[in-house]
């Protein structure tokens, strides 16, 4: 029985986090630093005629203004990584020259002595714009209208099909065929934490320090190196404590680029920490499809054949994975069902907004969503409940690793599992009877599912834009501590606890013996970083595996020390024992007596670890320390006590679940109350349940939000109305429902660990469950389907016309 | 953004229409107005210190006068840009004679950008319904006062005041 893993342990992040004492970049104060400020383009598109700076430069506290002329020639566009077949790539300058494709772009740059100078001195510069046409709706881009670029001659960035089978033959011969518009509307990650800028050069050494609230140094430091042209080992980017991504930070932003260009041009530190008005405007949104299902089915409720064609809202630019992100919608489209015919064709829109990228779930919710709202189209056509479409068309867990018409091989699964947990937790009979029941009084109750499936562990290298792997390096330090150095980037996930978890258990130490560095690419090894729900199935792994590698060393050293053969070398709770070789054959009561534990610490420094001589054995501290004095070592071998490894996964992993919503609309008001939540989801191997619970609530909030609240409006000129947090309704703490969290377990065969992924879990799965309650409660009225955000001016509206 | 009000202005309306096109009376009336000058027939270019909420800051613009059919309607253009954003729009003002009160009506749609567009939209027709009253009470008052006299002054609680009695009075 491990003693950590598996275990709710506390996480070890939280003590300075609720106390205030961690270090975010702003809590960053370096001597000297400058401030920055940016002038952003209040036209959604325009022509930029002329710029004057001069009143600007001459204001008080202020060292530099900067404008594109200044920079185009100096500092590298902002990069795309995803590579699509003619894939339009507009050239995405720092600072723009003289042309505006959105409202936020940056067009100009003061710094000053502080935020504030910096600040004002913004509103002296004097721009005059011609404005232009903007194109807002992303089908009015995709048929014509405005051209965000004159030169493409449309507004079409990429189309692309995807997908197997003969869905043109499939739906034909379907019995019935529901179809339905559906849109994802534009969301707005908001981390708690903007982002924020800190960038300090030594012309001396000719090094560039570059700290970000980002989700991946190494990735950052190698785009940054491109951008601004200089050696990518004399730069080095850290990420002290990061407060929220959700993939928002899963990006190389010009703001980046820009602040270690102009620290080398200054020769001083420059910082820039994002307003939130900054933040709703020019840091990525997420979603932003407006798509058209067709579902076949047969009257039996078996499912035949799924079309989605797609509308992508990318906004003017691409960021660093923008076109990428409905290609994961089209992997994802089978859903947990069998579907023997799949196809998605994507247009990829420009249109005069902020880009879009990912955000928690990028193009996966979107992906359930589709496939969830679509069955229960399909359960409400043919008269079925939705619990039997579902069961009917899952997979059996005998059927994986399970092929999808969208090309994956979906790992483990045990859909009905999840499904018979969360309906007997929710105790769906009597729900279903209650609901009768009310409804005969006049009561609106509605009951959602949703059995979904995400794709987790991003992933084997082959399917990523720039590695899919990830690193770790584990060493045990000479006084016996153990050091992790990791190439995933916590942000919130907790893996400076769960990373350390794995660690005392293998190495047998306490858990405070064990640190997990992170986020400093001077620090540690490269890595790719925490996204796509991959940090603890592809990083946890690789520390897993670099542990194993270094107790392979520590058992030839433990050997040499007791003078015997690696082979007779037993490891056990942090202690390595000769084996009793007659007792082991004998097999009955073969384990050494673990004898009690020698206090880390105990030996003086620079002393040699007395050789095993008794019988106890020597602990992996004493070998630590033997390898680091290295004078009795085996001969040959290498000195110290470190191992690192870069993992690779051989495919996704795919963990699953089913989140049940009862709501009731209220008649009056259109107000939509939550009775029950029920979720349900089978991550794989679990190492800390605390800290799955968490990633599953807040997944669950941040699709609450979707589902009724939160939407990026532009007007039709694309002025950002929603451009603060009392425009832009996240959900507050009284709006969320308390939540029944449960798990199964079904290990993956991916990685040695079996461990799956959580990160977007909820928000993949809850979108629609939530959907689906609101949609049910109000199926009285005809209504089969309502677009998110699910408001109750809406509802009342629907009721009212009824009554 | 569409604005839409009706007011009712104590004096008749081929006096409310003479002080409507007058730059200097206008200037003293118009909340924030801090330059108004004449650059051809019926067209002005202004400098108004003017906000909502906490988004506040100085425009410069161009108001031009259109259509005049003294004293029934007028229609108005207005095109401005300052630090906090930019606004541009039209509207028409209609000016009804009941019972020796003048009835003045506008209607216009108005396009605003910048951050007072982000931050301030859902503001906006308070904002604009709060001016247009301090305004048009300013007017009134300018409406009122017979030739040679000295003008009134106006200013936010003068022109509170002003509203509150004409309340009462009705």
């Amino acid at each position: 029985m491990a003693k950590y893993v598996g275990q709710r342990v506390k996480r070890t992040e939280d003590p300075r986090l609720i106390q205030g004492l961690g270090h975010y970049v702003d809590d960053i104060k370096l001597p000297d630093t400058l401030h920055v400020a940016f002038l952003r383009s209040m036209y959604a598109h325009a022509k930029i005629k002329s710029i004057d700076t001069s009143e600007a430069s001459h204001a008080p506290g202020v060292v530099a203004v900067y404008t594109g002329k200044d920079v185009a020639a100096r500092v590298g566009p902002v990069p795309c990584a995803a590579a699509l077949p003619d894939l339009k790539v507009p050239d995405y300058r720092v600072l723009a020259t003289n042309h505006v494709v959105f409202v936020g772009q940056p067009i100009a740059v003061v710094v000053a002595t502080d935020r504030y100078a910096a600040r004002d001195a913004i509103d002296l510069i004097m721009i005059d714009y011609e404005e232009l046409p903007a194109v807002i709706d992303v089908e009015q881009a995709a048929k014509g209208g405005p051209l965000v670029y004159e030169e493409y001659g449309d507004n079409i960035a990429y189309k692309l099909t995807a997908g197997e089978g003969d869905i043109e033959a499939a739906l034909k011969s379907s019995d019935r065929v529901v179809s339905q518009r559906i849109v994802h509307q534009r969301l707005a990650p908001i981390a708690m934490e903007g982002r924020g800028v800190l960038a300090r050069y030594y012309p001396g050494e000719q090094e560039l320090t570059i700290w970000s609230s980002t989700q991946i140094p190494h990735l950052l430091r190698t785009q940054l190196a491109i951008m601004i042209g200089m050696p990518e080992n004399k730069l080095r980017v850290i990420t002290p404590e990061v407060g929220g991504g959700f993939g928002s930070k899963l990006n190389v932003y010009a703001e980046e680029a820009l602040l270690g260009w102009i620290s080398m041009q200054l020769g001083k530190p420059v910082k820039w920490i994002e307003s939130r008005r900054e933040n709703i405007q020019a840091t990525i949104h997420g979603r932003g499809q407006v798509g058209y299902i067709e579902m076949g089915c047969n009257n039996d409720g078996t499912i035949t054949g799924l079309r989605y064609n797609v509308f992508a809202d990318l906004g003017a630019y691409h960021q660093l994975l923008t076109p990428a992100i409905p290609t994961l919608t089209g992997l994802m489209l089978s859903g947990s069902y069998k579907i023997p015919a799949i196809q998605m064709n994507v247009t990829g829109v420009f249109t005069n907004k902020m880009a879009t990228d990912a955000y928690r779930g990028a193009g996966r919710p979107e992906a359930t969503y589709v496939v969830e709202r679509a069955v229960d189209l399909v359960a409400a056509e043919l008269g079925m409940d939705t619990v039997d479409v579902r069961r009917k068309n899952f997979p059996a867990p005998s059927e994986f690793p399970f092929k999808t018409a969208t090309g994956l091989f979906y790992d483990s699964g045990d859909y009905e599992a999840a499904l018979n947990k969360a309906l007997a937790m929710a105790d769906y009979k009597s729900l279903r009877e209650e609901q009768k029941k009310a409804r005969e009084q006049g009561r609106l109750i509605g009951i959602g599912l949703s059995t979904y499936v995400e794709i987790c562990a991003l992933g084997p290298s082959q399917a990523m834009p720039a590695g899919g792997w990830e690193s770790a390096t584990v060493r045990i330090e000479p006084t016996g501590g153990v050091t992790i150095l990791t190439g995933a980037s916590p942000h919130g996930q907790g893996q400076e606890t769960s990373f350390a978890q794995i660690a005392a258990d293998e190495l047998g130490v306490d858990l405070n013996a064990v640190t997990v560095i992170h986020g400093d690419t001077s620090i540690v090894q490269y890595g790719i970083g925490t996204f796509g729900s991959r940090a603890t199935a592809v990083g946890g792994t690789a520390v897993f595996i670099a542990i194993e590698k270094l107790k392979e060393k520590a058992t030839n050293i433990a050997a040499h020390m007791m003078k015997t053969d690696a082979s007779n070398v037993v490891f056990k709770e942090g202690r390595f024992t000769k084996q009793a070789a007659k007792a082991a054959s004998a097999g009955a009561g073969a384990k050494p007596e673990p004898e009690p534990d020698v206090p880390v610490g105990e030996a003086p420094a620079g002393a040699m670890p007395e050789p095993e001589a008794d019988g106890k054995g020597v602990t992996i501290q004493d070998v630590a320390l033997a390898a680091h004095i290295a004078r009795d070592i085996p001969p040959g071998s290498e000195p110290g006590l470190s191992a690192t490894y870069f993992f690779e996964p051989t495919n996704f992993t795919f963990p699953f679940g089913t989140h049940i919503a009862v709501v009731e609309v209220d008649r009056e008001t259109g107000d939509i109350k939550f009775m029950r939540y029920v979720a349900v989801d089978d991550c794989g191997k679990v190492i800390n349940p605390m800290l799955v619970d968490g990633q599953v609530q807040g997944g669950i909030v941040q699709a609450l939000g979707q589902a009724m609240y939160e939407e990026i409006v532009y007007d039709d000129q694309g002025q950002l109305v929603t451009g603060t947090l009392m425009d832009y309704a996240i959900p507050k703490a009284a709006m969320v429902p308390w939540m029944d969290l449960d798990r199964t377990e079904t290990p993956s065969p991916v990685n040695p660990m079996g461990v799956k992924g959580v990160g977007e879990a909820g928000t993949i799965g809850a979108t629609p469950a939530i959907v689906g309650a609101i949609v049910d409660a109000l199926s009285p009225f005809g209504v089969r389907h309502l677009d998110m955000p699910i408001k109750p001016e809406t509802l009342w509206r629907i009721i009212s016309k009824a009554n | 953004m569409k604005i839409e009000g009706t007011h009712e202005v104590h004096v008749a309306p081929e006096r409310v229409y003479a002080t409507l096109i007058d730059p200097i009376v206008l200037q003293r009336c118009i909340p924030g107005c801090e330059r108004l000058e004449k650059t051809g027939e019926n067209a002005y270019s202004t400098t108004l210190r003017a906000g909502v909420g906490s988004i506040k800051g100085l425009f410069t613009g161009n108001v031009r006068l259109e259509d005049m059919q003294p004293p029934r309607h007028f229609r108005m253009i207005v095109d401005g840009k300052g630090q906090p954003g930019f606004l541009k729009g039209a509207g028409d003002l209609n000016f009804e004679e009941r019972n020796g009160v003048t009835i003045v009506s506008y209607k216009g749609d108005v396009q605003i950008g910048g951050t007072i567009a982000s931050v301030g939209q859902r503001m906006l027709q308070g904002a604009v319904k709060m001016m247009a009253t301090q305004f048009f009470t300013a007017i009134e008052a300018e409406a009122k006062t017979v030739a040679h006299e000295p003008p009134p002054k106006h200013g936010f609680f003068r022109t509170a005041l002003r509203w509150l009695s004409g309340l009462l009075r009705r």
